[in-house]
């Protein structure tokens, strides 16, 4: 008779969360690793989008009275040789890792898809043009490949988000035409044909959705692997240029005063780990919500 | 004496036991609870007995199995009840101890011959090794064993063969590879889960004799587990059917099938079309579904879908009791339902037309061919010149082997393929109904947009007028309008089925072609789609193209038969008359193959199986096709191919044989 009792248990909670709504029930916020990836990430873009209301220095605001000097309530991050504020001037540079990591994001999902799509789809020809110039770009290491092409277009925010896309779109096409590879075989394809649906139709209404939620997993490891790219140029004086803020070149900046001043290089360096552990964290609990045979 | 009784009173084994189950229990440790996949499940094998478990999917026929070993994966878990295996208790023995028993005293034959056997090794490899350890002999004589064992089993060639890697044999040739291993250790007892499913009528013919006659010859004893009751009827000594994780009726095959006692084999028996019903009677069905078994059952578990139920049932669950001579079965009835027409209340004779059609032909395939070039040279003559026609109001069933082109003339019909040469005409639209409901819809679509899709492409009507034809479609098909906002997976198989018939019937088609449209379905509820088929053909008027290798039910729901083998309709005609008198020799085969519900018919068969597997459709004979594999054969079949008269809707045979 135990086990009767026990089993009757899941069976009660699993109707409370049905009643509370969808996030509840597909049991989002109860993940593990969601609610880790949301510890992390969820203060840090709390703190950056209210830097400008924190009492705390202009990120590009110099004191000389005060440079070099360990963190303090004043300066929770201490300051750098130009006496400018180490935390304030790390928010300013998430803020850019985040714009970074969304904007590469978005722009790979949007192309992954729709030459994905087209050249799964289509087949033949479009097929084996796209996938091509693709294996092409895939020769190159993501890193160099976004060196060079910075060294070509020059530095900034916008040559840095172009490149760094320019080397993560070829997986998303990739990975899109593998998925639409499968799907075009499906016998709803197949009913959808019998009734002399368009392709636009059998597309966008069949294939695109039935794709989205693995390619939202990878442009969430993709917007982490930005944000590191990101640091890593600029790290290298080939992304945001000083005295524009980047976690990257904050760190570079700190690096000559290892010695003298450890905490201008290791916080900023800390926070860059702490975003991408979190939406590492993310994309693996979301993959595992969208996939019922990762979860045990 | 009962039977829970009966086993008390051995509790010293008999001489002539071989396996004994008392009360197993089998838990599976889900993300949504505990089911109770088996529970409390006791039998006994004699030696040299052939026992058959057969249930529905989800019936826990296959876990009681693989309890029985220890085999179950991962989340399983056998939580109570004994396995004694001549005396000694199984469940305490080691892993190491148990690996002795698995594959030395009892031997496994699993459904997927593919799978069970490893891609990579060649045959040879992985069946002399474990009979080197297995006998204790050595390699050459293992390998001199092996052969021979290959041989009985029925391959050609083993000498050759026995080198070769798993894939480049067939299907037939893996199940046979798995019953050579399975058997030549030398097992008492042979495991097999559903060893012929995945095969064709005629190799499972050849298989299920391959099987009954070298275990009887070893003396071994057999564990079948099937959801076929035909092949039971063939093949077992004793039948256990289960049904959620119990076994509600248990005894010998004759007794099971000539005075079934309890209303779950009653009414299983009941819902396979016979060879002689006739179309007027509609084919008893089970309605609703097995419980769940996650949650406690309260009572006998059969009680909501049971004809004869009645306070007590859902009170107490019935235990197992006498009903003859080994004979049990769980019911508080002494003999379950009083007749299988209490089944079905609205059972009485549908109001046939029988007519069988009208003259005017909607579906007509002239010489129609279609090759697919594999490689620049090679080529698949996939469908080899099919003439047939379909009138208003009939129904065509195609029947053949798998690879016989059946389904390829199902897309050709559809436009789904183009053909290589030869035409279609088809007046007014044609709609299909797939094969697998779970992966013919998109996962993403509510039920109602599915049903609404044909609408919506076909740009027919607004919003409002779209919905009510959707409410109209799915109450047709016999659902709740309701099920209109749910997404696929939260249907059950059969009425996904139906959301296909409905979605089928949206734009009004003038024929509906069905390739395998219940194969995927557990027998209860079978019958409930090819009544509805049925009932929709009578009350529309709509032609239906009925693919299936289901003789039974194609003979039920046909009019007309067209038998095909390697891209040839070989056989046309009435059903009936088909059925009645197979002129073409592998007509003959195929109607010979189909194991029947009766034991007494099965008994006195002579069971002479088609030899021999389909040819390669990559290069044709010259002379008939059949050739091959036909015991007729003669010069003149291997020179000059038979061609089949063309006459409107007379009877066809294509053989230079025939009479």
């Amino acid at each position: 008779m135990a086990d009767l009792s026990l089993s009757s248990v899941p069976a009660a909670s699993a109707s409370f969360r049905e009643a509370l709504g969808a996030p509840f029930r597909s049991g989002a916020l109860f993940h593990g690793k969601v609610r880790i990836a949301l510890l992390l990430l969820v203060p840090i873009l709390l703190l950056t989008v209210f830097a400008p209301l924190l009492p705390i220095q202009k990120p590009l605001e110099t004191n000389l009275r005060a440079m070099m000097e360990l963190p303090s309530i004043q300066h929770p991050f201490g300051t750098d040789k130009m006496g400018r504020d180490i935390l304030s001037r790390t928010l300013a540079g998430v803020q850019i890792s985040m714009l970074v990591g969304a904007s590469v994001a978005a722009i790979a999902l949007v192309s992954g898809m729709v030459l994905g799509t087209l050249a799964g789809f289509y087949g033949g020809k479009v097929d084996r043009v796209i996938m091509t110039i693709v294996d092409i770009f895939l020769a190159f290491p993501s890193l160099l490949l976004a060196i060079g092409l910075v060294s070509v277009m020059g530095t900034g925010l916008i040559p840095v988000i172009l490149a760094i896309s320019l080397a993560d779109v070829p997986r998303f096409i990739r990975l899109q035409r593998s998925q639409v590879l499968s799907l075009r075989s499906r016998a709803f394809i197949d009913a959808a044909r019998t009734v002399d649906a368009s392709q636009f139709w059998l597309m966008s209404r069949h294939i695109v959705p039935n794709t989205l939620a693995p390619m939202l997993v990878a442009a969430s490891i993709a917007a982490a692997n930005a944000i590191l790219i990101e640091a890593s140029l600029s790290f290298l004086g080939l992304g945001i240029m000083p005295p524009s803020p980047s976690l990257g070149n904050i760190v570079r900046d700190g690096q000559m005063y290892l010695e003298q001043a450890w905490w201008i290089s290791t916080l900023p360096g800390v926070v860059i780990l702490l975003i991408t552990i979190g939406l590492h964290f993310l994309s693996d609990g979301v993959r595992e919500l969208l996939d019922p045979r990762a979860r045990r | 004496m009962n039977y829970q009784a009966r086993l008390a009173n051995t509790m010293a084994t008999t001489a002539h036991t071989l396996l004994e189950v008392r009360g197993l229990r089998t838990q599976f440790q889900t993300g949504s609870g505990i089911v109770t996949a088996v529970d409390g499940v006791s039998f006994t094998i004699e030696r040299g007995e052939r026992v058959a478990v057969v249930g529905e999917s989800g019936s826990g026929k296959s876990a009681m199995a693989m309890s029985i070993l220890r085999l179950l994966a991962h989340p399983g878990k056998v939580v109570g009840g004994q396995v004694l295996l001549e005396g000694r208790d199984i469940n305490a023995l080691s892993e190491s101890q148990l690996n002795k028993v698995r594959g030395r005293q009892v031997g496994t034959v699993f459904q997927d011959p593919m799978s069970s056997l490893d891609p990579v090794m060649r045959v040879s490899k992985q069946m002399v090794e474990p009979m080197m350890r297995n006998l204790g002999i050595k390699r050459d004589e293992a390998r001199a064993e092996a052969i021979k064992w290959l041989g009985k089993v029925g391959i050609p060639e083993p000498e050759r063969r026995i080198d070769a890697y798993p894939f480049e044999m067939s299907g037939g040739m893996r199940q046979r590879v798995m019953i050579a291993m399975a058997l030549s250790s030398r097992p008492q007892l042979v495991i097999a889960d559903e060893p012929t499913t995945a095969l064709d009528v005629t190799i499972q013919a050849q298989i299920v004799e391959v099987l009954k006659n070298l275990t009887s010859e070893a003396g071994a004893a057999m564990l079948f587990i099937t959801h076929d009751l035909g092949l039971v009827a063939r093949f077992a000594h004793k039948v256990a059917v289960m049904y959620a994780g119990r076994i509600v009726e248990f005894g010998r095959v004759e007794d099971i099938f000539a005075r079934p006692c309890h209303p779950y084999t009653q009414s299983l028996l009941g819902t396979i079309p016979g060879t002689t019903m006739g179309k007027h009677e509609r084919l008893p069905q089970i309605s609703g579904l097995p419980p769940d078994m996650r949650k406690p059952i309260l009572g006998c578990a059969f009680k909501d879908r049971c004809a004869g139920v009645h306070e007590r049932c859902h009170a107490e669950a019935p235990a197992l009791s006498d009903r003859g001579i080994e004979h049990d079965a769980a019911c508080w009835l002494p003999k379950g339902l009083d007749s299988v027409a209490m089944l079905a209340p609205e059972r009485s004779a549908r109001a046939v037309v029988e007519s069988a059609g009208t003259d005017k032909v909607i579906v007509e395939l002239n010489a129609l061919r279609k090759q697919f070039s594999t490689s620049k040279r090679m080529v698949v003559n996939a469908v080899n010149g099919v003439n047939l026609r379909v009138h208003r109001g009939e129904t065509l069933g195609i029947v053949g082997e798998s690879g016989c082109g059946k389904s390829t003339v199902a897309r050709l019909l559809l436009g789904l393929e183009k053909p290589t040469s030869g035409d279609i005409y088809i007046s007014g639209l044609a709609q299909m109904v797939f094969q697998d409901p779970a992966s013919s819809f998109n996962p993403k679509m509510t039920i109602g947009a599915i049903v609404e899709e044909p609408l919506v492409v076909k740009r027919q009507g607004n919003r409002t007028e779209r919905s009510a034809k959707v409410r109209e479609l799915i109450e047709q098909v016999g659902l709740d309008p309701s099920h209109a906002d749910r997404y696929p997976h939260q249907l059950s198989g059969g009425q996904r089925q139906r959301v296909a018939v409905a979605r089928a019937l949206a734009l009004d088609p003038s024929v509906v072609v069905a390739d395998e449209p219940t194969s995927a379905l557990d027998v209860s509820v079978r019958a409930q789609i090819i009544n509805l088929l049925v009932d929709l053909k009578q009350e529309l008027g709509i032609g239906f193209v009925f693919i299936s290798h289901d003789l039974l039910t194609v003979r039920y729901i046909s009019d007309r038969i067209a038998v095909m083998y390697l891209g040839e309709v070989v056989e046309y005609g009435a059903a009936e008359e088909i059925f009645a008198n197979p002129k073409h020799p592998y007509t003959r085969a195929l109607i010979e193959a189909v194991p029947v519900p009766d034991p007494a018919i099965e008994a006195r068969r002579i069971n002479v199986p088609l030899q021999g597997e389909l040819p390669s459709p990559l290069n044709l004979p010259i002379g008939c096709a059949f050739a091959s594999r036909c015991p007729m054969a003669t010069d003149l079949c291997r020179s000059t191919k038979p061609q089949l008269p063309n006459h409107d809707r007379a009877r066809q045979v294509a053989c230079h044989h025939a009479t």
